[in-house]
């Protein structure tokens, strides 16, 4: 399974260099684009680094940063006959390899007989909520970065499998649903010593959409079982102390093998104004543990200014006494400005003000002063697309 | 000099009236042999926007932008200017779940494209409508 995404690679540079340009409107096959974003930002929290998800090994300490929020992508859309296109694409940026080493992001062919149907086999995105597909294109939102508060914590990158889409209209409204099927590898870090490698072998999902006048709304539902591996110095001294087995013993209390994630997003845009709102309750395995992670932004273009405001949360909700230290019990308000320099460039800046009561996995080199502490960031972006 | 001041009131209104027309329509068009006759406001939006390319008699719409023309079409279309709409299809392209209209960099490649596909749909000038085409929805400014 692993060697898929090598193959559809090689399957659609073979098929685009020997297929033939059909009409005028298929000679242009192979499309060559890409985005990026270069971030700084500087912290006033000297108790505890920021990381943007928990697979950054890690954080932005109190100096600036450009590794939180730097990146560029590479695509090629290939199209190969009326109903089948393929997309490759790769990104660099700061992940859990711990450096800036590429990663293929997506490798996928769709076939697309019409317009109420669509099948994509591949390596395609985390299609969990409203914007996960999108929360590393800068370009494509007003803010500096998605809340870290909602997308930070047990997200994937991609998975590795089929999706179909069915689409019909419902009078002058569009009424849309996607089931998708597939596995995925992710590796994240609970503490500066401590990581877990998911190999999440089984993840099936769905949403059903409702597209409205300027209104997009979502219900969404996604299963995760995985076998979790944990390493490093802390996964050591836990079987040391213990004398007993680290991987079971950390399973059993995070439960991070089984995951659900319900979902709820709406989006609006008219005119002016944006605005958006994303709720997840993400379940662990024994159905007592969950997080709650949320936002609400809205914002207001003039010309081209667009500032905006970010309410974001998470919280975990669990009936034991936090074993691990891994519950977290954070919000975020944020206040920031896009400025459009010309229509494939734009210059972020925002203000990010944090009040954290219990950091869990989100803050790296996280001492306990950390807990009701409040932090400022400052970020600056510039995000293009080519 | 009344005479003068009047021709220039006439004068002025007319050039008035001129501007306003020149610049008050965008009509989208469809070569002629085509069976669609017109389509609604939210169908040009599905269509153009990439949410839902299908034509009233169930072929596949394929959208074509005309490049000198773009900035006040979509304006008409979505209130939307070019960072917006450029913003908009950035997350739609680089998640892989859909493509912009194709380009046509001049009106006359517009008119080449769609006059040789049925299922192609451009949009003009009001005031510059090619022969062998018909109107299926006109946008105000």
């Amino acid at each position: 399974m692993k060697s898929l995404p090598i193959v559809l690679m090689a399957l659609l540079l073979a098929c685009s260099a020997g297929a033939q340009a059909q009409t005028r409107l298929l000679d242009d096959r192979v499309t060559l684009s890409g985005f990026g974003t270069l971030g700084l930002i500087h912290s006033d929290q000297g108790h505890g680094d920021f990381v943007r998800d928990i697979g950054q090994p890690k954080g932005a300490d109190k100096h600036w940063s450009a590794r939180t929020d730097t990146r560029l992508g590479l695509q090629a859309n290939v199209r190969l006959t009326d109903e089948i296109d393929g997309v490759v694409q790769g990104m660099s940026q700061y992940h859990s390899s711990g450096d800036f080493s590429p990663e293929l992001m997506l490798a996928f062919v769709r076939y697309a007989p019409d317009p109420g149907f669509q099948l994509r086999v591949g390596r395609l995105g985390w299609d969990v909520d409203i914007i996960s597909e999108s929360r590393y294109v800068g370009y494509a939102y007003p803010w500096i970065r998605p809340p870290v508060d909602h997308f930070g914590m047990l997200q994937l990158t991609w998975i590795d499998g089929a999706e179909v889409t069915l689409t019909r209209p419902v009078g002058s409204d569009l009424a849309w649903a996607r089931f998708f099927a597939g596995r995925s590898d992710s590796r994240f870090f609970m503490t500066d010593a401590l990581q877990a490698d998911l190999d999440a072998h089984n993840v099936v999902g769905g949403h059903l959409n409702y597209e409205t006048g300027p209104w997009r709304l979502r219900a969404g539902y996604t299963q995760i079982h995985s076998d979790v591996s944990f390493s490093g110095a802390d996964a050591d001294l836990i079987g040391q102390l213990y004398s007993v087995n680290a991987n079971r013993y950390l399973n059993y209390l995070t439960g991070f093998d089984e995951l659900q994630v319900y979902s709820l997003g709406a989006a609006y845009s008219s005119g002016p104004l944006q605005l958006q709102a994303i709720w997840n309750r993400d379940i662990l395995a024994d159905g007592d543990t969950w997080l709650d992670t949320g936002f609400m932004s809205a914002a207001w273009r003039m010309e081209s200014w667009t500032p905006y405001l970010l309410l974001s949360s998470v919280r975990t909700h669990d009936s034991r006494e936090d074993p691990v230290g891994s519950n977290i019990d954070q919000h975020t308000w944020s206040l920031g400005l896009r400025y459009d320099v010309a229509t494939n460039l734009a210059l972020k800046t925002q203000f990010d003000r944090i009040h954290t009561r219990s950091p869990g996995l989100l803050w790296r080199s996280a001492d306990d002063h950390l807990k009701g502490d409040q932090s400022n960031l400052v970020s600056l972006g510039l995000d293009f697309i080519f | 000099m009344t005479r003068f001041m009047r021709l220039t009131r006439v004068a002025t209104v007319a050039m008035l009236v001129i501007s306003t027309t020149a610049r008050a329509d965008i009509a989208i068009v469809i070569n002629d042999a085509s069976s669609i006759r017109q389509i609604s406001h939210s169908e040009a939006v599905n269509i153009f926007m990439g949410r839902y390319r299908r034509l009233p008699n169930d072929s596949v719409a394929l959208p074509i932008d005309q490049a000198p023309l773009k900035a006040r079409f979509y304006k008409a279309l979505v209130q939307k200017d070019m960072a917006e709409i450029n913003s908009y299809w950035a997350r739609l392209v680089f998640s892989g779940r859909a493509s912009p209209p194709q380009q046509a960099g001049t009106y006359e490649d517009l008119v080449d494209i769609v006059t040789h596909n049925n299922n192609a749909l451009g949009y003009v000038d009001a005031t510059q409508m090619p022969a062998h085409m018909h109107v299926l929805l006109t946008l105000s400014e």
